[in-house]
């Protein structure tokens, strides 16, 4: 009874979202939409995301495998470039086309037949070949990392729901996107050379002038208009439903970005500067997660009056009057700056006014926006983002970054990133920074900020130091989204599939309807051969589907098309099980055994045999989950769970029935 | 209702016929197999492919020209299931999805009045295709070396041994109707993909359940039936599971019958598979698992009683 009530609570999201869709479908005009998400929104969320999961054979999508596409690596890692390595790297890429061996150890055997080196393409003068070998084959590797980091910061950004990137072996990249149609786009969007920028943060004052501005514009009723014309219908398409959430960004823990920028220090060397500065190091650090409560300064609502982020203004009062600082929450700190918030909920919408032309016609020429890569805080259960405005044009593009390197500062025992430039990128980055002092500077990689620290000195000679990042992998991820933009990771697609959705819907009509026949017609045969008794192993079969369809759900499994056939062989199994059992008994019954005796050495008696042929099952089933893919594990889980399933329901749950029936003192049962 | 109830059928006595029965078979069915082949689907070949769905039904030969006009030659072009769906598949790679982006714009080009929708596509790189084709072996072969492993741990190792020749002969078997169906009815799209691969383990899995129930009821009639010849025991073992090895198989083979016939396009290798294994998968537990024990068990009372018997010749 548990499990089934278990089964039906992990079921119910499926059903629901499958109500949801069928009344969103009905709903046809906007203003009946608008108002059902805002009624039923935060439940239909909930219910799409507890549903069962479909694969992408069964609601369509895309499924591609990258590849870090080596020879070009080579060539934009190679000191100089000549018509013999164009040559060697286009015979290796030919070579290792359909074989396994490692592309690096065939450039170097090719190097050698023409008596060169890979010292004279790669590395230094005094490092020796193995060394060199060695070297390349870890860029290769990382090169696959940054390639995630730039594929998947892209595709947050598109928002598709439940996309899978996932890394494969050393140099392979696997994304499933369910429910993409628009292949061209999504191919640019994974293929594209990543761009790096530094952008500069514009400087509060215009800033707030620059929201100002929208804000008063979208106040004027234009915000409506802006949102109704294509949103609303987007989104309900889009499964990014807009949760109307009204609690208030709570004043806590708001933590803005708190990095800054400093000529790198030789730590052995200069070890007192080097502390001094990290103690130093910035009152924006000291003061996130504290949040002046006063009115913030010099910025107006949309009557011009001064803003007041108290709750003096109702909730929706406030959204009314201040539309866009509702959307893009302004935060005052305690040493005057103001940072600005955007709920992830609400991301979506906020790009979305930006790109409208009557606010690209409000905002000055040389602004722009982006938001932070990961949320600042959470609020409610909610992600947070920061909000930058920015210069548009980029003081830097990613180009002269020529290494950086994530490490533990021994004397802070802080987390901090090296950044080196090549000549021409130190030039200007001197005098950037020199005439940005105690200014932010935004790195930006695909117009997402990861990093905008303070810039503390005039860097000279092209080696910074960012510090203030919480964690070591922080650190990290900064260093990769650095070397994206300084080494690009070139990919190439070597798997594409995408399945239509109209053929995903005529998959699962198929596949239902027959499953739903062979589930009835043995059903219907059971209940003939045995009578009372093949009802009861109906009923243990019909418990069978909806606790494997429960236990999906609960593991959030994917169901894919052979996923159905598997759970057509689960009935086979199902019934193989209860069969073994009724033959046993009937014997029994024939030998003059008593009902109850009968009943127990029937289940006795089948237990070895049902035990060994699942096992076997489940043997075949998890080799096949370990080497197939996509659908096919699909196929090998709902089997694995369905046999696991039809172990209880076969063996415990008939056997409880019967057990209950000869308590109550029945001393016959019918099986036939 | 009651089928096969008291039973003494000699089904082991007939084991050699049957063996006759399998071997031939298995040859005409390997033979059309090495001889005609069978599609490898593109999971396993690599290439490009793509399934469109048509507004109105369209002769296919008017696709087939227009991809020659468009230099895209020797590729396969189909029907599939109905006149609308049009399959084109062809060995080229391209860089990237040159191919596929080339056969749209052809048929977008070249056929007027008549628009498509793209079902499906597939592109599979040659390496992929090599890596996918190497993990279905692997996978088929170390299923078999787990379920051997098992099975020798719960019975004896001859018994091990005589339910895997007996997955070897249902994968032969049904390897060979494959090929031959492909080649009486090509139409029917067989092809050996990735779902084959699953339908064949899933197969084993079926087959070597009904081997094992089989074997179970020898296990313990050996014990009940001690004196009795080991021919006679396993007679009356097929004989008393008998009744439930048909209605086992028989759901079963109703339900894949029906995803055969009702699973449409997507399921029907896996279908046919399996509906084939099904019977083979009966069948050998029978004749090849059971009837192998058999000829080894008795081979070896042989041998041991030969054994004694030159240990009194020597005493003597």
């Amino acid at each position: 009874m548990l499990f089934l009530a278990l089964s039906f609570y992990f079921l119910y999201p499926t059903y629901k979202d499958h109500q949801f869709n069928e009344e969103i479908l009905k709903l046809s005009n906007q203003q009946d939409s608008a108002a059902f998400f805002d009624k039923n929104g935060n439940d239909v969320i909930k219910a799409r995301e507890n549903r069962i999961k479909l694969g992408l054979d069964l609601q369509g999508g895309m499924y591609v495998i990258m590849e870090v596409d080596i020879a070009k690596l080579l060539t934009d890692l190679a000191k100089k470039q000549d018509e013999i390595l164009t040559q060697v790297l286009i015979d290796a890429g030919e070579q290792t086309k359909n074989s396994d061996d490692d592309f690096v150890d065939v450039v170097t055997a090719k190097l050698t037949e023409r008596g060169l080196s890979l010292k004279a393409y790669y590395g230094e003068i005094r490092d020796d070949d193995s060394k060199i070998k060695k070297d390349l084959k870890t860029e290769v590797e990382n090169a696959i990392d940054r390639a995630i980091q730039v594929v998947r910061n892209r595709i947050d950004q598109y928002g598709v729901s439940e996309p899978v990137i996932q890394k494969k072996g050393a140099s392979r990249l696997v994304v499933e996107l369910p429910g993409v149609s628009n292949v061209q786009d999504v191919r640019k969007l994974l293929q594209g050379t990543a761009l790096l920028e530094f952008k500069l943060v514009i400087d509060p004052q215009i800033a707030v002038k620059v929201m100002e501005k929208i804000n008063t514009y979208l106040a004027g009723g234009n915000l409506d208009s802006l949102m109704k014309s294509d949103s609303l219908k987007i989104v309900a398409k889009n499964d990014s439903l807009k949760k109307k959430d009204t609690t208030n960004v709570t004043k806590t823990n708001i933590k803005k970005d708190s990095t800054s920028i400093t000529n790198k220090k030789d730590s052995t060397v200069n070890k007192d500067i080097s502390k001094k500065d990290t103690s130093k190091k910035g009152p924006t650090k000291k003061d996130s997660g504290k949040v002046t409560d006063t009115n913030i300064s010099g910025l107006t609502d949309s009557n011009g009056n001064p803003l007041d982020t108290n709750k003096q203004l109702s909730e929706e009062e406030f959204k009314i009057k201040n539309p866009w600082f509702y959307l893009v929450r302004p935060q005052q700190f305690q040493d005057g700056t103001v940072a600005w918030f955007v709920r992830e909920t609400d991301k979506q919408s906020v790009i979305r006014i930006l790109e409208r032309k009557e606010i690209k016609d409000l905002i000055p020429t040389d602004v722009s926006f982006a938001l932070s890569n990961k949320s600042s805080f959470v609020d409610a259960g909610e992600k947070i983002y920061q909000f930058y405005i920015l210069k548009r044009d980029p003081e830097l593009t990613g180009g002269v970054v020529v290494n950086a390197r994530s490490n533990i500062d021994p004397t802070s025992n802080s987390a901090v990133v090296y950044m080196e430039m090549n000549s021409d990128g130190a030039a200007d980055w001197a005098r950037i920074t020199g005439a940005n002092i105690n200014k932010q500077i935004a790195i930006v990689l695909d117009n997402v900020v990861y990093s905008a620290p303070v810039v503390r000195n005039k860097i000279t000679g092209g080696n910074s130091q960012i510090e203030g990042m919480a964690n070591i992998q922080e650190a990290k991820l900064l260093e990769i989204v650095l070397k994206a933009g300084a080494l690009p990771a070139p990919l190439k697609i070597i798997e594409e599939r995408t399945v239509g959705p109209s053929l995903g819907e005529d998959s699962i009509q198929k596949g239902l309807y027959s499953s739903l026949i062979a589930l009835l017609l043995v059903a219907l045969f059971m209940m003939m051969y045995y009578h009372f008794a093949g009802m009861v192993a109906d009923l243990a079969l019909v418990f069978n589907m909806v606790f494997v369809l429960g236990v999906m759900a609960s593991f959030h499994a994917t169901l894919t098309l052979p996923g159905i056939a598997a759970l057509i062989l689960t009935i086979g199994m199902a019934v193989d099980s209860n069969v073994l059992i009724y033959e046993r008994i009937r014997e029994e019954l024939t030998g003059g055994k008593p009902l109850r005796t009968a009943i127990e050495l029937g289940y006795k008696k089948a237990f070895s045999a049902i035990m060994d042929t699942h096992v076997t099952s489940i043997i075949t089933a998890v080799i096949l989950y370990q080497f197939g893919t996509g659908p096919i594990q699909g196929f090998a889980l709902t089997l694995i769970i369905g046999l696991i399933v039809n172990l209880f329901t076969a063996i415990v749950l008939t056997r409880i029935l019967f057990d209950i029936m000869t308590e109550k003192g029945k001393t016959q049962i019918n099986f036939g | 209702m009651k089928f096969f109830h008291n039973l003494h059928i000699d089904f082991l006595g007939k084991r050699y016929t049957f063996y006759v029965v399998s071997a031939v078979l298995i040859s005409i069915g390997l033979g059309v197999f090495f001889t005609k082949g069978i599609t490898l689907g593109i999971d396993f070949a690599g290439g490009t492919e793509i399934l469109v769905r048509f507004q109105n039904e369209i002769p296919i030969d008017q696709v087939r020209n227009a991809m020659d006009n468009a230099g895209i030659t020797g590729a396969e072009i189909k029907t599939m299931g109905n006149e609308k769906d049009i399959l084109i598949r062809t060995v080229e790679q391209g860089e990237g999805t040159v191919v596929i982006d080339k056969i749209k714009e052809t048929l977008t080009k070249n056929i007027s009045n008549n628009n498509f929708e793209v079902l499906r596509t597939d592109k599979v790189g040659p390496k992929i295709g090599k890596e996918l084709r190497i993990s279905a072996i692997y996978a088929t072969v170390f299923s078999l070396i787990a379920i051997l492993i098992y099975l020798a741990f719960r019975f004896e190792f001859i018994y091990a041994l005589g339910a895997v020749l007996g997955l070897f002969h249902d994968v032969l078997i049904t390897l060979g109707m494959i090929a031959i169906f492909h080649v009486i009815f090509p139409n029917l799209n067989l092809e050996l993909n990735q779902g084959m691969v699953a339908a064949f383990l899933t197969l084993i899995g079926f087959s070597v359940n009904d081997t094992v129930i089989v074997f179970d009821r020898i296990r313990e009639n050996i014990k009940l039936y001690k004196s009795e010849e080991i021919l006679t025991v396993m007679n009356r073992s097929i004989n008393t599971t008998l009744s439930r090895t048909i209605i086992t198989s028989g759901t079963v083979f109703l339900t894949v019958f029906i995803l055969l016939l009702f699973g449409g396009e997507v399921n029907r290798t896996f279908a046919f598979t399996f509906t084939v294994g099904v019977i083979t998968g009966t069948y050998s537990s029978i004749y090849v698992a059971s009837a192998f024990v058999v000829d080894i068990k008795s081979r070896q009372k042989a041998g041991k009683l030969r054994s004694a018997a030159k240990l009194q010749v020597n005493k003597a």
